[in-house]
């Protein structure tokens, strides 16, 4: 068996996943027996490896990557052509909130929390004009789900050949650790195609827009299930929203 | 749509529009040294723990700010490793909501957000073009026990820090280019020893060998620097 000062020189392959066969195993084994040293060895020893992470050539972000991912973590966007009106609607809502917050509250933790309801505020309000901007194009067609339903989620989905999909849903059903929501564009007669990955807020209410050509024509139905993080090639769960979109 | 834009912020950015602090301890991270300079060298450990605390509280703010921070960073590194833009677009995603969905079970007191989002970027990757190849180096099990939010805590803070990041940088740049082959192979391409020894056609053994004298060349740089 190697010492702890042989398997030291293992480290930052086994870190970086390039250790294998009887080392591999050797050092598993020992790590496993609890050895301290080599546990905090191999912390270290993975972080010292991360500068090659940087080393890449910086690529230029696609621009519409980052409200992709605001919306798919709960967050919505807002239409460019509102931005002036909506960050001076958003301002002086601030300036009042954090008025009365200085009035009545003194601490940091009430302006915090004043800033908190501020950005949820304007949330919703972003999420109502992104829907409002979709529902406008003459082309959108509409699903409602839920509705009469005992049991929540409830919500629409809007649909629009050019623009793509948006779900628009509440009283989602709060996702086990490790899960997220992953949204289906069904075919008639064909399977379910997978359609991103959201995440509600935690109010359980999710505004989530899937961009890109959609046939509506060809759609039978739009879906949503939970799904491991880092998504299914297939639903391997219950839907909890099916919204038919047959006869739009 | 519009291609970018920030959601639910505008009273944030109209009041404070000076989101991150100076650190008078000067330290700054390596983001800056891999292209164009950016605000992200004003960034420190003491940013990302407050960020940290954010993405645990689900501000959506936080997530704005995490992706202003590590998007294009994390954004290259996949894009290095899956070398196709709509994947890599998909995978930047998953990483990012991965963080988002875990955040709760990060320290950060004792973590550090820009080594652990690195790292499951690159897992992501990983994983992606090993389902694609059909290879199983690392099982899911151990990609998942590797980006787990605990192994991220008690590690150097700064271990992303500027000076440090450079010398190794330099270090790496001056190894023989069979020793910079294999440390390539392993971190952007996931690949064992074994699969390098084949790929290369080489003997094993030797892979071994350009490997072990490739991490002491860079493990005798960090230890200048602990010194």
């Amino acid at each position: 068996m190697k010492t702890c000062q042989e398997f030291a020189e293992l480290l930052e392959l086994y870190a970086m996943g390039a250790l294998d066969g009887e080392e591999k195993a050797e050092l598993e084994q020992h790590l496993s027996g609890g050895c301290q040293v080599c546990s905090e060895g191999l912390k270290r020893a993975g972080a010292s490896m991360l500068f090659l992470a940087t080393m890449p050539e910086q690529m230029e972000v696609p621009s519409r990557l980052r409200a992709r991912i605001l919306a798919s973590a709960g967050a919505p966007r807002p239409n460019r052509g509102w931005m002036a009106a909506w960050a001076v609607a958003t301002a002086a809502l601030a300036i009042t909130a954090i008025w009365l917050a200085g009035r009545n509250l003194d601490d940091d933790r009430a302006l915090e929390a004043a800033r908190a309801e501020i950005r949820r505020t304007a949330a919703d309000l972003a999420n109502a004009q992104l829907a409002l901007r979709f529902l406008d194009e003459p082309e959108t067609k509409q699903v409602v789900f839920g509705r009469g339903q005992p049991q929540p989620p409830r919500g629409s989905v809007l649909l629009n050949a050019t623009r793509g999909v948006l779900l628009i849903a509440t009283h989602l059903p709060p996702t086990p650790s490790g899960k997220i929501y992953e949204l289906w564009v069904i075919p008639k007669g064909g399977a379910p195609r997978a359609s991103g990955l959201f995440q509600s807020n935690a109010q359980g209410d999710a505004v989530y827009l899937r961009e890109g050509a959609v046939d509506i024509a060809g759609t039978g139905a739009i879906a949503v299930t939970v799904e491991p993080e880092s998504g299914s090639n297939a639903p391997t769960t219950t839907p909890i929203v099916v919204a038919p979109v047959s006869g739009l | 749509m519009p291609a970018a834009a920030v959601s639910t912020n505008f009273g944030i950015i109209v009041l404070c529009p000076a989101n991150f602090r100076v650190e008078a301890d000067g330290l700054r991270y390596a983001m800056s040294l891999t292209g164009k300079t950016n605000w992200q060298s004003r960034v420190s450990y003491k940013d990302d723990a407050e960020l940290a605390e954010r993405l645990k509280r689900r501000e959506p703010q936080a997530m704005a700010d995490l992706y202003d921070r590590y998007g294009r960073t994390t954004y290259s590194l996949i894009f290095r490793i899956v070398r196709n833009t709509a994947v890599a677009e998909d995978l930047v995603q998953e990483t990012f909501l991965r963080i988002w969905n875990r955040a709760r079970a990060f320290d950060s007191e004792r973590g550090a957000l820009g080594a652990w989002m690195l790292t499951v970027a690159r897992n992501r990757a990983l994983d992606y073009v090993r389902s694609v190849d059909g290879r199983m180096a690392q099982s899911a099990a151990e990609l998942h026990e590797m980006e787990s939010p605990s192994a991220f805590a008690d590690i150097e803070q700064d271990v992303l820090n500027i000076d440090r990041v450079r010398l190794l940088r330099d270090a790496f740049t001056k190894l023989n280019p069979k020793q910079r082959e294999v440390i390539e192979m392993a971190y952007y391409e996931g690949l064992s020893q074994s699969e390098m020894a084949k790929r290369m056609q080489q003997p094993l053994g030797t892979v071994k060998a350009w490997a072990r004298s490739a991490l002491k060349v860079l493990r005798d740089q960090l230890g200048q620097v602990a010194t």
